[in-house]
């Protein structure tokens, strides 16, 4: 619980999809939480490693680095490796959400998101209620 | 002093033969590999075969060069090839495919239609990222055709993040459309509101 | 028609709406990984209207289905150009060379054998300022520089300015943030108005011509530690990045790291290499052997 604390509970949202991070960002904000954005693997890494952040939001299909690279590189970085990581992807491929477990995701979600599934799942990996 | 002035060595630059490299390709080094298929750009005949090691290729660094290497030596084939992995279970694979076909839009142009109408839909949604990547001026009117004639809510929805670049106001009865074909689900609600905003003609 | 007027700010520049600037800002960001704020839009605003009015586009519409659908991406470059600063000077970017000296090379001290050397590659070097702080930098500031021996290799495709590297002559503003104990450390004293760089640094550096995209000319770089890639690739097309990328790739060591300048993002370029973090600097390493 971060209450005692004045400092917002801060998600890392990674998506190529422009519309999709504007849209997270517009309901976690309006839930409280502060939000940032990387277009791809590569970037989310990089804020990642020079930003704090509570938990992150990763696309599986992306440029450059997709979800599971992400994630894998990410669990294997001692500076970083215990962010709780929720991954969002088209739901054709049942298998889909195994290999997000293997990779190191605590949570599978499929698109579209409804926002009130969104904003229970950030609770639920943040620890309780925003701010 | 600590520094020293270093000389490198000096290299012939003479080139391999098509034989040699296309037999280093299946050196269990990777370095060996990838400098073959850098230097494979000299042959348009190593397209086939490089598809074929993509295929089975594990190292990322070999697989990023053939991809280079395949933009760089691009045809029509080479797409289509190229695009069957587009459906693949690696998702490394079907990514770097996007990225590669994004950039041979001539090559590719031709087969979208086909992708577009895939039974897939992940394959529609990539081919709808390729499509709205393209420099050519019919893609807004492109995308605007999926929109108007794609059942599935996430092709729809990567279409709508294109539009929201290239799209004009001659989109927004399509965008108005779409929206009550998926009344009730609040992103396509978000989603549209928001190209429309940036089409700028609310 | 009424609009017209409204699109002309008063000093006859094509204004730019808020739902236009986010549209440019997130196109911009896609391609080149630089984000802009609402703070900025009177700076990138002014830019993108001096394009309009030298291109002859009729409206940011014009102008931007050009940016937008130009085959050759030319346009594109000639924005960037415009919106980026590019200017050399001793000490650039100074971030960069704290990272170096109490990050990188430590790092690198201990993942290689005593007697190797440690090989740096500055390039493009354009007139010198970059290799030469980097060779300061690490004598002043590395307390292990005694210990090994350090090549720094130097390079640019243009041969009029790699003269000028190589001879070391350097205007009062290009010097303007080294230090007066350093300036007569390593400069000799101002003739004519000009700083001249010491002898030994001068000899101890190896200037070359190199075309980054020939690989003829890139093969003999090899077994690089540390390469030096400062707002070069920030004016490539993609295919020319990636290559670019790739080539380094090739040169450099297993281990070995690239650092790029401040406003380029290795997320528009490869995934080959790991981000590492070195106080507050995002470098990228090669991975190791065990690929």
């Amino acid at each position: 619980m971060t209450e005692e604390s004045d400092a917002k509970t801060r998600i890392l949202v990674i998506d190529d999809g422009i519309t999709m991070r504007l849209y997270y960002r517009s309901v976690l904000e309006a839930a409280g939480f502060e939000v940032e954005e990387a277009a791809n693997g590569v970037e989310g890494h990089e804020k990642a490693l020079s930003q704090h952040f509570d938990m992150m939001i990763v696309d599986i299909n992306m440029p450059k680095m997709d979800g599971y690279s992400l994630l894998r590189a990410i669990r294997k970085n001692p500076a970083i490796h215990g962010v709780p990581a929720v991954t969002i992807s088209t739901e054709a491929r049942p298998d889909d959400a195994i290999k997000a477990f293997e990779a190191g995701a605590n949570f599978y979600l499929t698109k579209p998101v409804a926002p009130e599934d969104l904003t229970e799942v950030a609770r639920l990996m943040t620890g309780g209620s925003p701010r | 002093m600590a520094l020293v002035k270093g000389k490198l060595p000096e290299c012939d630059g003479a080139p391999r033969d098509l034989s040699t490299l296309l037999g280093a390709l299946a050196s269990p080094e990777s370095a060996v590999r990838r400098n073959a298929v850098r230097d494979l750009k000299l042959y348009p005949d190593s397209a086939e075969a490089l598809c074929a090691q993509l295929q089975d290729e594990t190292s990322p660094s070999v697989r990023a060069a053939l991809f280079s290497t395949l933009i760089h030596l691009q045809s029509p084939h080479v797409a289509v090839r190229l695009a069957e992995f587009l459906r693949s279970d690696d998702v490394q694979l079907r990514n770097g495919a996007i990225e590669a076909l994004q950039e041979m839009p001539d090559a590719i142009a031709p087969h979208l239609q086909v992708l577009l109408g895939d039974a897939d839909s992940d394959v529609r949604i990539f081919a709808v990222n390729i499509l709205a990547s393209l420099r050519h001026d019919q893609v807004p009117e492109w995308l605007a055709e999926v929109i108007r004639t794609d059942a599935h809510v996430n092709v729809c929805a990567a279409a709508i993040d294109g539009l929201a670049e290239v799209g004009g106001p001659e989109v927004v009865k399509d965008l108005e459309a779409l929206r009550l074909r998926f009344a009730g689900d609040a992103f396509m609600d978000f989603a549209i509101t928001t190209a429309i905003r940036r089409i700028g003609s609310e | 028609m009424n609009a017209v007027s409204s699109m002309i700010d008063t000093e006859g520049l094509p204004a730019i709406t808020a739902a236009e600037y986010a549209k440019f800002c997130e196109f911009f960001y896609r391609k080149t990984g630089i984000q802009y704020q609402v703070n900025k839009k009177y700076y990138v605003d002014r830019r993108i209207a001096e394009r309009i009015q030298q291109t002859k586009s009729e409206s940011f519409r014009d102008y931007f289905t050009m940016l937008r659908f130009e085959a050759s991406g030319e346009e594109l470059q000639v924005l960037i150009n415009s919106l980026t600063v590019n200017e050399t000077y001793f000490f650039r970017e100074d971030y960069q060379f704290d990272a170096l000296v109490t990050g990188i090379l430590p790092a690198l001290a201990k993942q290689k054998r005593r007697g190797d050397p440690i090989r740096i590659w500055s390039v493009p070097c354009s007139s010198g300022e970059e290799p030469y702080s980097i060779a300061i930098n690490i004598l002043e500031r590395w307390d292990q520089s005694d210990s090994w021996n350090i090549e720094i290799h130097a390079s640019d495709i243009d041969s009029k300015i790699l003269a000028q590297a190589r001879a070391g002559r350097f205007c009062e503003r290009s010097v303007g943030r080294v230090s007066p104990q350093l300036l007569s450390k390593y400069f000799k004293p101002k003739i004519a108005g000009e700083y001249q760089i010491c002898d030994e640094l001068r000899s101890s550096i190896e200037f070359s011509l190199v075309n980054v995209v020939d690989p003829v000319q890139t093969r003999r770089y090899r077994d690089i530690d540390i390469v030096f890639c400062r707002n070069m690739l920030i004016y490539f097309d993609d295919a020319g990045r990636r290559e670019t990328m790739e080539m380094f790739y090739e040169c450099l060591a297993p281990g070995g790291f690239i650092c790029l300048g401040h406003s380029e993002s290795m997320s528009r370029m490869s995934s080959t290499f790991l981000p590492r973090k070195f106080k507050d600097v995002i470098v990228y390493q090669k991975p190791g052997e065990q690929e």
